[in-house]
């Protein structure tokens, strides 16, 4: 549609229902700007558009109810002792994220010769939505027709076998129980619903399976308790989607980084962005940590992927964050499901599969995730509304589960734009500016054929992109003493004592493995970078008794003081100083 | 294969008098394994005095009390494994891993499980808000004061008034922090009444009960909390929430026993003690496994933890040179009224000792009442107490004669 017309339905909507805000299309891309009462307004008057033929939304609006966004001010987080490394002149390409997507993306691009710097702005790798994801590896039933999100999804995920082997992650296919219940038509006479769920909603989802590649089949009543003797009672029928996988999103992101860094890409934590400036043919990224000239720049920047893309000077879409919050309780209740289960409840959200019920790698149950629209990016609180809301949704799927064994809950913030779909291309303003934005669920899916979508588009652009012989796919895991046998462990601290002395109680993690990850090519920097490598503080008691013993090895190896170290990266330090501080302040 | 004849897991202050009373009356081969560098638990760590009134007649810190056990152990042949962490465990066999010796594979006639216990941590009383660092439980907190030298914050808010939490408090305000105030859910507090009294009245900290925390604040470290006045059904009430600027959150909100372990071995667990079943001589309800201390229910004092590492060591040493008779019919030990359970839950044993000691709780705080002991209708045992509270625990001691003609069951309770 031509900017001028699809201005005029526009605002027609907004004279409609959002008086007051200002409407202009530059390129098929609607800026809208003004100002409403509730960020719930304003993510509405996004989606509303976003329903139009425009290409993408860049919602300027305010709400009155949110304060301004209180941005810490950019600077290096961690002192030199602990992590100094120096930042190159010039990058073929520059990549600005180390989530799941920006490490694919460097793995990917490990396989040319090219020089290839990807900067993090946290201490660590998959600091943003990657460390919250549901770590489900999605078939793409639950996406809409026509998105590339289901294109990408629907081919990606027979890729994780081989992904998962290459790189030595866990992964595994529990296969996904959608349940229909009772409840599922709720508005519903229940003799109809009951007769519509079995007959025909379970054979609509067996059809839109069958589409995206996976094998499902339609599982009665009888079976279903047989396979899920815990599940609710008020199942009548289930699909089974036998394809439905999970991961461990950090461990794959980790390997991931480790393979691009062992292909001779660079990675820098602890390294924001603050600004980007043409320069001739080449960008100028100016960071925390000086500046790189980069031939290429991939935006893999997550939750602030349209802060980034308005600095290199290209609005082109605007990121509403949406969080998700999860419960997550001890391994050893792990039998009581054997799939991943999620009720149906029709009519659904449209930006949510609803979240499942589910077994992570680790043999942990996960409830969640919620998806709640806020205005603070870096929201990652959860609400006692929110709390109570996963309780009573999936305490209904499985009954009588003990929900004594909840060991931690955390959320993340998705990044999506106000089309709800990927938003993977060059920017039409910034010539080498490639935006890899837009990436929600199914992205931890879909991440390995994003990385090869950017390739391509690189290729395209222009750059040159010769394979490299000497590419490595493989990667191995460091040592995880837990997993070995018995003759294995013997053998093992007979060559290294440091495997025999456990710090982790819960999840018997050893000196040794901490020691690993300390000393990886991605270095774990501080408590909590050691407690997503090795579990060391990951169990029931949260860290009570190794934390202490943890921060000691973290403070010995980077030869710092105890109080310098932190929970996750600067300002999170866990002490204020040695004992006696405070009194001789007062003094 | 290692071949011992007692193996004590844990080196705190009950494992320390299981393995030296399993000595003493016999066990020749007494292995001790403790997962820390050093022995005595927890005690190292609190410096604050009142240990060993009981044992001692004698009012000492924590390291004093556990020094004059680690002494005692050191006189014997007991062996000492330190650094070393249990991986496994079955009837008669474990699996334990230290840096110096490697994998152990250890067959032992007799086991004693005294790995103590674990802090209640914020996912367990569903805390909302953000997961910054400044976020402690009390023991936790006193270990880096009292062992590391560090200080975890100057603006302190506790949330629960259990002793380690109350101590804390106290120990916090000593090193020039500032401790806002003791919030505490329930209306009456979780501590003893004499730790209410030493650390925060001493110190005008003031206890808030009726109270929770509702809510976290701040991303990296902690900022403010938000405190409520809950309703009798214990929830927040909107209208008192009050923001509190703070830069850590003490939890003491409990403990739990630490049977992971037991629960390896199949030992059968006490759904309200969290700890497993035992008898008069804590022995579990696997034969030759015993079990003491806060592994078996948590105590207010370390005086009856050793005491209980006493009995189990005994029983352990009897066990394997098999001095101890079965009963015909094993008597099953009830709480009543107003009790929220009795250790030990069973008495199986003949002439096992002259005395028997029960461990009680009550439900609720109750002023003039008696403890009956009942074997049917028939009263066996009457006394009277001025008040009994939940937080501190009843010690009930008789002389096992008592015992001699009841049925299969024995009721415990408290009469108005």
């Amino acid at each position: 549609m031509e900017d001028a017309k699809l201005k005029r339905k526009i605002e027609k909507l907004l004279n409609k229902e959002f008086s007051g805000i200002e409407v202009s299309i530059d390129d098929g891309i609607a800026h809208l700007s003004g100002e409403l009462n509730s960020w719930n307004e304003v993510v509405e008057l996004g989606h509303k558009v976003g329903k139009l033929e425009v290409e993408e939304v860049v919602n300027l609006v305010t709400a009155k109810e949110v304060k301004a966004e209180r941005r810490e001010k950019p600077g290096l987080k961690l002192p030199k002792k602990i992590y100094d490394p120096t930042l190159p002149k010039s990058a073929d390409v520059v990549i600005i994220g180390g989530g799941v997507t920006g490490c694919f993306i460097a793995r990917e691009l490990s396989r040319y010769n090219l020089d290839i710097a990807l900067l993090e702005k946290e201490c660590d790798i998959g600091e943003g939505g990657t460390k919250s994801n549901s770590a489900q590896i999605h078939t793409g039933i639950g996406e809409h027709s026509g998105t590339l999100k289901k294109e990408l999804c629907a081919k990606s995920w027979p890729l994780y076998e081989k992904i998962s082997e290459e790189l030595d992650v866990p992964y595994k296919k529990d296969g996904l129980l959608v349940v229909l219940t009772k409840d599922t038509l709720p508005k519903v006479p229940s003799f109809i619903a009951n007769f519509v769920s079995r007959t025909i909603i379970a054979h609509v989802i067996k059809s839109k399976a069958k589409k995206v590649g996976d094998e499902p089949r339609i599982v009665k009543k009888e079976e279903l308790m047989e396979m899920e003797p815990n599940l609710t009672d008020r199942a009548l029928v289930a699909v089974l989607m036998p394809n439905y996988g999970i991961i461990c999103p950090h461990r794959l992101t980790e390997a991931l980084a480790e393979n691009a860094v062992q292909n001779g890409a660079s990675i820098f934590l602890d390294t924001e962005v603050i600004g980007i400036s043409p320069n001739g043919e080449m960008k100028k990224v100016i960071t925390t940590r000086g500046e790189i000239e980069a031939k290429f720049i991939v935006n893999a920047a997550g939750v602030y992927a349209d802060k980034i893309a308005e600095m290199a000077g290209a609005k082109e879409f605007t990121i509403h964050p949406r969080k998700g919050s999860t419960l997550l309780f001890d391994k050893g209740v792990g039998d009581y499901v054997n799939h991943q289960i999620s009720e149906m409840k029709l009519p659904q959200d449209p930006h949510t599969k609803g979240g499942a019920v589910l077994k992570t790698v680790d043999e942990n149950i996960n409830w969640g995730p919620t998806a709640i629209e806020t205005a603070d990016r870096e929201d990652t609180s959860v609400t006692a509304e929110e709390i109570q809301s996963i309780l009573k949704k999936y305490g209904s799927i499985i009954p009588n589960f003990s929900t004594n064994s909840l060991i931690a809950y955390f959320s993340g913030v998705r990044a999506p734009t106000y089309k709800e779909d990927f938003y993977i291309k060059p920017s039409k303003k910034v010539r080498g500016l490639i935006n890899v934005a837009g990436i929600q669920s199914p992205g931890l899916t879909a991440a390995p054929l994003i990385a090869k979508m950017v390739a391509d588009i690189l290729k395209n652009g222009g750059l040159e992109m010769v394979e490299k012989e000497s590419f490595n796919p493989i990667r191995k895991k460091s040592t995880v003493f837990e997993d070995l046998t018995l003759e294995e462990k013997e053998k093992l601290v007979g060559e290294n004592p440091l495997y025999g002395n456990v710090v982790c109680r819960c999840e018997h993690v050893t000196e040794g493995e901490i020691l690993d990850a300390i000393r990886s090519p991605i270095p774990a920097l501080n408590v909590d970078a050691i407690k997503r490598r090795t579990r060391a503080g990951m169990g029931r008691c949260q860290g009570g008794f190794c934390g202490p013993r943890v921060a000691e090895i973290l403070a010995r190896e980077f030869d710092i003081p105890l109080e310098k170290v932190t929970k996750d990266g600067g300002g999170s330090e866990l002490f204020v100083g040695k004992t006696k501080v405070s009194l001789m302040e007062g003094k | 294969m290692i071949d011992v004849d007692v193996a004590v897991i844990g080196g705190g202050p009950a494992g320390l008098a299981a393995a030296l009373s399993a000595y003493r009356n016999g066990a020749k081969n007494v292995w001790l394994l403790e997962r820390n560098p050093e022995l005595g638990g927890i005690l190292p760590q609190c410096i604050h005095d009142g240990f060993g009134n009981f044992i001692f007649k004698e009012m000492l810190t924590g390291p004093e009390y556990a020094q004059r056990y680690i002494d005692e152990v050191k006189k014997t042949g007991i062996t000492v494994k330190l650094n070393t962490m249990v991986l496994e465990m079955g009837p008669e066999r474990l699996i334990a891993v230290n840096p110096k010796d490697g994998l152990l594979d250890i067959k032992a006639k007799a086991i004693i499980l005294a790995m103590g216990c674990r802090e209640r941590t914020r996912p367990q009383i569903l805390i909302p808000g953000y997961r910054p660092a400044g976020i402690y439980t009390a023991g936790v907190a006193q270990r880096y004061i009292n062992m590391e030298g560090v200080m975890p914050g100057k603006k302190v808010v506790i949330l629960g008034s259990g002793d380690v939490g109350l101590i804390m408090a106290r120990r916090f305000t000593l090193e020039g922090a500032k401790v806002e105030g003791v919030y505490e859910i329930m209306s009456n507090p979780g501590g003893l009444t004499r730790n209410i009294v030493q650390c925060l009245n001493d110190y005008d900290i003031p206890l808030h009960l009726s109270h929770t925390i509702v809510n976290i604040k701040g991303k990296k470290r902690v900022e403010e909390v938000t405190v409520a006045q809950v309703d009798s059904q214990m929830t927040p009430i909107k209208s008192t929430k009050r923001d509190i600027s703070c830069d850590t959150l003490l939890l003491s909100v409990g403990l739990i026993p630490e049977n992971e372990l037991s629960k390896m071995a199949d030992v059968a667990m006490d759904p309200i003690t969290g700890g497993p079943v035992v008898d008069e001589a804590m022995e579990t309800s696997v034969s030759g496994i015993f079990a003491c201390g806060n592994v078996a229910h948590v105590h207010d004092l370390v005086d009856d933890v050793s005491k209980a590492g006493e009995t189990a060591g005994k029983g352990a040493a009897e066990h394997i040179s098999d001095k101890i008779k079965k009963r015909k019919v094993p008597v099953i030990v009830k709480g009543g009224r107003n009790i929220r359970y009795v250790v030990p839950q069973i008495i199986r044993n003949e002439d096992f000792d002259k005395r028997i000691t029960f461990y009680l709780r009550v439900n609720d705080v109750e002023e003039d009442v008696k403890l009956v002991l009942l074997s049917g209708e028939k009263l066996l045992y009457k006394r009277k107490e001025n008040v009994v509270k939940p937080p501190e625990m009843v010690r009930l001691t008789l002389l096992s004669k008592f015992l001699e003609n009841v049925g299969n069951e024995l009721t415990i309770e408290a009469q108005k």
